[in-house]
This record gives structure tokens, C-alpha cells and sequence, in this order.
């Protein structure tokens, strides 16, 4: 049975076409589509993304490395689906109203689409009232809101107001990040947590939803 | 900037320690409009609001200088303007520009802009004309030519996202368009210093190269940046408020003397890195500290940050950034004067 050495090595130096090839074998060796997904894909995301906060792979790598896992999970989420498997949760994005700032946002969804958990993009300059059409229509657990503009922040605000005001913000976790947001802002507007980078963003989904913290490819 | 500023800075640039040190802040839209309580879309559309704006910080601080000075800027929108970008604009949120190119293939089909004529960059020359007697006879002059750098608008242009992931996936498209936003940028600072020839000093602001390892700052930005700031002025000035520590040890290759750069790093980690070749402009947080602090705040965080660097040369005290928004008078009066009183 393949140790996934492959896959990982694949996914971190961001190789999509070999990355593919040691799914597929690894599949073809009748590996579990689960398996490959946490022991491959999540742990080679988890290294990457601590690599990243270290400060010691940069953002291009960082975005090879989330095609590959993206390639990846093309293959094997119509097998996850036929054994019934769940992503630990599902997480709704988007980067508030007035920023069309994507970055941060694409970082955060790719590192934790890696660590197993079901991403919706809602894309940049999302208003309020659509964040909230998204808990209700997708029912996420999370939903994660984004902006990089002192200017913008504030769109945070009026989205947890709005959540309040359509009753459902008990009904989903809210976290929160960006260059200007603080800790400090985090509780201020409401929020469930903030995070100050896109590793750190999966760490904070994983302890929003009670979920244990997998091992990296070196663990 | 008026005289005596710009030689405090040249001086400092030049290696000579000054008591005290003199401090600066870049000073633009996200600060600026709404401290002198105006919204930020009428300091961008009213030449009067801009020039009574600037005048009032400049008569509120005298002591610090602000870098570059009646800088006429319309935001990230100025520069992808001429490239036909869609510049979006709220009452009183900093603008945006639009993509314009939906892949990198697109590239295949970029023309360089013709600064002269193209986008708001004829609206950024003609404030500045108007208003040249005024703040000229307020003692100062127009100093700097001011830009993003390529990389930023390569961004603008493509998409962060999609620009990052480009240089991996289609190099070879990734530096034609660094070609043509290079060539444009050289164009479009010498336009600036044929209207202006007071200008001395260039102004590149690009927070990309913070994003990059060492290998793609050597191939995607140093070759560019150095043609950027290749020509004759006195100060060659970058800004990047993202983690810059690849990058920071070929910074001066690129021509640079003088960086202001983000609270990810200690002025002697930079320092160190830069060779002490460069001066340094920081780095109090700007919102942490500067904007969310008391006074009380920012003289401790300005003593605590002035005797952390061993030395004061080719230092000059300012945030790590830009003055951000929400800044108050009296946290501005408490750096200038703790810095003073630390280096007096």
C-alpha cells in the first residue's frame, strides 16, 4: 500500500501533472480515496501552509501547490461521494462588500479545501445581504469574510449586523481576515475568531468546528 | 516638500546623523481627506479640497515632513487607468481598478499606454499645474515622481491571484507584461519630471515583490525595478508594506537609497539586510499603534523602536506604511515630539 510519499512531494512542490499521476496510481493500488485525501492531500497542505507562515514558501508556491490539491480532488470527490464520505465542514468565503481583493481570500479557501473542508467562494465585493442568502441557502458551519483595506473593513461589520438582523447568526461561526484586521476588531464587530494568515485561518476552522488537528507530511 | 526638508533628507541619505532625527510620513487619500474632514471622493475630484488638504497638514506638523508631498494620486487607479482599467469609486472608500485582462494570453494583445494622453494620468499632471504657483508659494516644491511599481501593476492589470500563479504556469507572457509596464513606468516618470523639474527623487510603491521568494524577485522584479529607477535623481524611494525579506538584500542592486517598509520586520533586522545602504522610513505600526494607540501609546512604541536600532544613521522615524486611516493629531504630535526628545 503506497505511503502517499509521492502525492505529498507532488503537491508541495506544486507539480499538477504528477501530483495527478500518484492519485491515480495510488488509487490503482487500491488506496482509499479517503486516505489519499487526508494522509496525501491534507498533509501535504498542512506543510505547506506551515512553511508558508514560517515564512519559507512564498505565495506563487503556495498557489502550484493548491492547483495540485485542486486536480486532485477533481478525481476524488465523485469516489468520496460514492462512499459517503463529508468534508469536515463546509465553509463559505467571500471578501466583503467594496474590496476586490482576492489573494488573502484564494489562500485561505486553497489551504482549506486541503485540510478537508468543503469550500464555497462567494468571489470579491460580496454585500451583506448575499452572505446572508449564502448561510441560509448552503447552510455552512463557517463562514469566513475577508478584506484588505482599512476602508473596507467595515463591510465585516455590516455583515455580522446583517447575519443578526436575518436571525441566523447563531447558526453558522464567523471568522474573520485581512491585512487591517485585528484581533481586537474580531471582537468588537462580534466575530468567532480572526486569523492573521491563511495557515492559521485553517488552524481557527478546524477549532471553530471542534475538529483535531491532523498530522503534517513530516508528523 | 520645502527646502530645508528635502535637504534634511538628502543629508540622512547621504549618511550624515541629524539631532534630532527629522521625521516623515507618506501621507495620501486613505489618511488625509478624512482627518481634514473631507470624504475621500471630493479630495479626489476638487483640486481646492486637495490643495487646502495637504496645506493644512502641512501647517498642522511642521515639524515632519510628508512624503511625496501634494502627491496627486487617484489611489491603485491611476496607473492601470491608461490601460483602459474601470476605476471604481465609492463616496469615501479608497478607489479600485478593474482587471483588464481576463488570461494571460491577453497579453499577446497589451499595448503600452501613452502617458501624456492616456487615463487619469493627464488629470494627475494638470492638478499639480494649477495648483504649482500655490504650493510654491507656500516654500514648497513638487519633488517626486510617483508610481506603482510594475509588479503592482501587472496585478492590477491581471489579477493578483492570477498574475502570481502566471509566473509559474506562463513565464515567458508574465515578462512581456513587466516589459510594457515597465517601459510605460519609465515613460511616465519622465513625463512627470519634464512638467516638474523640481523633481529629484522617484517614488515606486509596489507591495507585490513582498509576495515572491528570492529566485522570482531576481527574475521578475529586480531587472525591472532597476530600469524603473534608472535615471539621474537624488533619492530613489520604494515602498513595500509586505514582508520583504527575500527581497530585501537586493533592493539597493535595484538603485535604491531609501525604503519604507512594514511592521513585519525591526529596523535592524532591515538594516542588516539592506547592508545599511539603504535609509530606513519606519516602522511604528500604522494601525496598531499610530491609529489605534493613545499618545501615550505611540511614545512608548517610538522610545521602545528608536532605542531598539543600534544607531541612528540613515534612519528617519516614521510607521511602517502609510499613514493609515482614523490617524489623530495628537498621536502625530506624540511621535514628532518623542522622536525629539529620543534624538535631540
Amino acid at each position: 500500500m503506497s505511503d502517499f510519499r509521492e502525492l505529498r512531494d507532488a503537491v508541495a512542490r506544486g507539480d499538477v501533472v504528477a501530483a495527478v499521476a500518484a492519485a491515480r496510481r495510488d488509487l490503482e493500488d487500491g488506496a482509499p480515496p479517503l486516505r489519499i485525501a487526508t494522509e496525501g492531500i491534507s498533509r501535504a497542505m498542512t506543510a505547506v501552509g506551515r512553511l508558508f507562515e514560517e515564512g519559507d514558501c512564498y505565495v506563487p508556491e503556495l498557489l502550484m501547490s493548491a492547483r495540485a490539491t485542486k486536480e486532485v480532488f477533481e478525481i476524488l470527490r465523485p469516489l468520496l461521494a460514492q462512499t459517503g464520505t463529508k468534508p469536515l465542514a463546509r465553509v463559505v468565503l467571500g471578501t466583503v462588500r467594496g474590496d476586490m481583493h482576492d489573494i488573502g481570500k484564494n489562500l485561505v479557501g486553497a489551504l482549506l479545501e486541503g485540510g478537508g473542508f468543503e469550500v464555497i467562494d462567494l468571489g470579491v465585493d460580496v454585500a451583506p445581504e448575499l452572505f446572508v442568502a449564502a448561510v441560509r441557502e448552503r447552510r455552512p458551519e463557517i463562514l469566513g469574510l475577508s478584506a484588505l483595506l482599512t476602508t473596507t473593513m467595515t463591510g465585516m461589520k455590516a455583515t455580522v449586523e446583517a447575519l443578526r438582523g436575518a436571525g441566523v447568526r447563531e447558526e453558522v461561526k464567523v471568522m474573520i481576515g485581512g491585512a487591517p484586521v485585528t484581533q481586537g476588531y474580531s471582537q468588537a464587530i462580534g466575530a468567532d475568531g480572526y486569523a492573521d494568515n491563511a495557515a492559521s485561518a485553517v488552524e481557527l476552522a478546524r477549532r471553530l468546528i471542534g475538529a483535531e488537528r491532523p498530522q503534517t507530511a513530516e508528523g | 516638500m520645502n527646502r530645508q526638508q528635502w535637504e534634511s533628507l538628502v543629508a540622512v541619505i547621504r549618511g550624515e546623523t541629524l539631532r534630532p532625527l527629522p521625521t516623515a510620513f507618506i501621507i495620501d487619500s486613505p489618511w488625509l481627506p478624512n482627518w481634514a474632514g473631507h470624504t475621500i471622493l471630493d479630495y479626489f475630484t476638487d483640486e481646492r479640497l486637495f490643495l487646502e488638504d495637504n496645506l493644512k497638514a502641512i501647517r498642522a506638523f511642521p515639524r515632519a515632513s510628508f512624503l511625496p508631498g501634494f502627491w496627486s494620486e487617484y489611489g491603485m487607479c491611476t496607473e492601470p487607468s491608461a490601460f483602459g482599467s474601470v476605476s471604481v469609486w465609492e463616496p469615501n472608500e479608497f478607489p479600485f481598478a478593474k482587471k483588464v485582462l481576463r488570461s494571460p494570453a491577453e497579453v499577446d494583445h497589451l499595448e503600452k499606454p501613452n502617458p501624456r494622453k492616456e487615463g487619469l494620468l493627464p488629470f494627475v499632471i494638470k492638478r499639480l499645474q494649477h495648483l504649482q504657483a500655490e504650493i510654491e508659494g507656500a516654500g514648497h516644491q513638487i519633488r517626486f515622481a510617483v508610481a506603482r511599481g510594475p509588479l503592482n501593476i501587472a496585478t492590477f492589470l491581471m489579477g493578483t491571484t492570477e498574475f502570481l500563479t502566471a509566473i509559474k504556469t506562463d513565464p515567458e507572457r508574465m515578462h512581456r507584461l513587466l516589459e510594457i509596464a515597465t517601459d510605460y513606468l519609465v515613460d511616465w516618470i519622465a513625463y512627470q519630471r519634464e512638467c516638474f523639474p523640481s523633481i529629484d527623487g522617484i517614488l515606486l510603491l509596489d507591495d507585490i515583490v513582498g509576495f515572491v521568494s528570492r529566485r522570482d524577485f531576481e527574475t521578475f522584479g529586480l531587472p525591472y525595478l532597476k530600469r524603473a529607477f534608472d535615471t539621474d535623481v537624488t533619492v530613489k524611494f520604494f515602498h513595500n508594506d509586505a514582508p520583504c525579506k527575500a527581497c530585501a538584500p537586493l533592493l539597493p542592486d535595484a538603485g535604491i537609497n531609501f525604503l519604507n517598509f512594514g511592521v513585519q520586520h525591526t529596523l535592524s533586522d532591515m538594516r542588516a539586510w539592506t547592508g545599511g545602504k539603504i535609509t530606513l522610513l519606519g516602522n511604528l505600526p500604522p494601525r496598531d499603534v499610530l491609529a489605534a494607540g493613545t499618545p501615550a501609546d505611540v511614545e512608548r512604541a517610538v522610545t521602545d523602536m528608536l532605542n531598539a536600532v543600534l544607531g541612528h544613521s540613515r534612519l528617519i522615524p516614521s510607521c511602517g506604511g502609510g499613514m493609515p486611516p482614523g490617524v489623530a493629531s495628537a498621536n502625530i504630535e506624540a511621535f514628532i515630539a518623542t522622536v525629539d526628545a529620543v534624538t535631540g
